[in-house]
């Protein structure tokens, strides 16, 4: 068979504007999960048993099940409860719910690798336990969390590919239709598959960049 | 027009959910092997080795499983005409080319793991790449990939429902098809989650049975990261 990428061109417009659909989903719900996450985390090494115990079941719960199932429940079993909801708010509150538990677990394994010892020294210093976060915890934490976080992202970006089975109208979605009407399903999938590539090869680049001017007091550092 | 969801229900969906392990132990397995060797050649002296596994490993983890899944579904008939895999095949074929490149990533950074002195000592005693390949530094290696390997299986597990696009009767496709049945999405996906957390969880204590067995912990923030959302 002979490949032939003629018949995309007037469909072009369909694709980015897929693309961009994919990427406003993923950044929302990169940006309410990991601020979801943050409670989730909180909530799960705080003091009060009861909800901690919640907290971890939550995060338990949805990372052991797939994202296309709970995206089901989401967009077919409320419905049924009499709560109807767009694609675009199913998958972004599906992607949301989702990507909290997955930061949740980053912030944990992020402050966890910070040194005991750390913490120790400060409280000898006779510091209260939010200055210990605050001025001694935090910051090496956070270098931690970053590289974790940012591939948490690209992974968000790729699984945002799942809302298509929603008929969310995304760029998996974008691709699907041009192939149906147009036949040429390996030469969309190809554009389709390197505009992805592409999209999360850059992410990955930003976020290499970012990290090293971000963090670059940390430079040889072990924390 | 529906019935109730009810016991009779759970039959199907305890045959979907033993295709999804069949699935993902098939693929799992010929992921490893596939994952291994591409890790190997990530890490060899050769170039052309080192190039050719670094794009394939680049462009499928660049790639959303479900494009994977599509290309290798209506490709591979377009592709070579004449070959028309089965459903369970092409899954297999789609989620083994996925796993392989996890796979590879979780293999080179094992390998890269295992402690600089030892490569160097392997070659202080003459051994050549292979030797000290097989002798030295992959049976150090191997320790460190079991941990972050169970995660990727658990994300495996979790992926493979997207095969339900290919109409495969799998756990999540027989849930599509006893929700039709019965008009209860809710129960019928409840039970369909349930399912897959106890496969998942159950690989994941095997994991956590093999960490206090060896006392081998990796820090899952300075590998690869488990594949799936």
């Amino acid at each position: 068979m002979a490949l032939y990428f003629g018949d995309l061109l007037p469909y072009s417009s369909l694709l980015l504007e897929g693309l961009w659909t994919a990427l406003y989903i993923t950044l929302v719900a990169m940006l309410a999960g990991s601020a979801l996450g943050v409670l989730l985390y909180l909530g799960k090494v705080g003091a009060r048993k009861p909800l901690s115990i919640l907290c971890t079941c939550y995060i338990e719960a949805i990372r052991n099940t797939p994202l296309l199932v709970q995206l089901y429940l989401i967009y077919f079993g409320l419905p049924a409860l009499g709560i109807n909801l767009e694609p675009v708010l199913a998958a972004l509150i599906g992607l949301t719910l989702n990507n909290a538990a997955y930061t949740a677990e980053i912030y944990r394994a992020g402050f966890e690798s910070v040194p005991h010892g750390l913490r120790e020294a400060g409280k000898a210093l006779g510091m209260k336990p939010a200055q210990i976060v605050q001025y001694i915890v935090l910051l090496p934490a956070t270098r931690n969390v970053f590289p974790a976080l940012t591939n948490q992202l690209i992974l968000l970006f790729l699984a945002s590919s799942i809302g298509s089975i929603i008929s969310l109208p995304e760029l998996t979605n974008a691709i699907m239709s041009v192939s149906n009407t147009t036949y040429r399903t390996i030469e969309v999938l190809a554009v389709g598959g390197l505009l992805y590539l592409g999209v999360s090869a850059l992410m990955s680049l930003a976020s290499k960049r970012a990290e090293t001017t971000l963090f670059r007091w940390a430079v040889g550092t072990h924390v | 027009m529906f019935r109730d969801f009810g016991w009779q229900d759970l039959v199907p969906l305890a045959e979907g959910a033993w295709l999804t392990i069949q699935l993902c132990a098939v693929s799992g397995i010929l992921g490893v092997i596939f994952g291994l060797v591409l890790g190997i050649a990530r890490t060899s002296p050769s170039r052309i080795a080192r190039w050719i596994s670094t794009i394939y490993i680049s462009c499928v983890r660049g790639i959303p499983v479900l494009v994977i899944i599509f290309f290798v579904f209506f490709g591979i008939p377009l592709l070579f005409p004449g070959l028309e895999p089965d459903k369970f095949s092409s899954a297999v074929i789609a989620l083994t080319c996925f796993a392989a490149a996890y796979v590879a990533e979780i293999v080179r950074g094992s390998i890269e793991a295992v402690a600089k002195g030892q490569s160097e000592a392997a070659d202080a005693l003459g051994l050549n790449y292979w030797r000290k390949l097989r002798y030295v530094i992959l049976p150090q290696a191997v320790k460190i990939m079991v941990p972050p390997g169970i995660g990727f299986l658990i994300g495996l597990v979790k992926d493979s429902s997207l095969v339900t696009v290919t109409g495969l009767l799998e756990l999540t496709h027989a849930g599509n098809v006893v929700t039709n049945l019965t008009g209860d999405p809710i129960k019928t996906f409840l039970v369909v989650a349930a399912m897959y957390f106890v496969i998942c969880y159950g690989i994941s204590l095997l994991g956590r049975l093999y960490e206090k067995r060896t006392g081998v912990h990796v820090d899952p923030l300075k590998l690869p990261e488990p594949a799936g959302v």
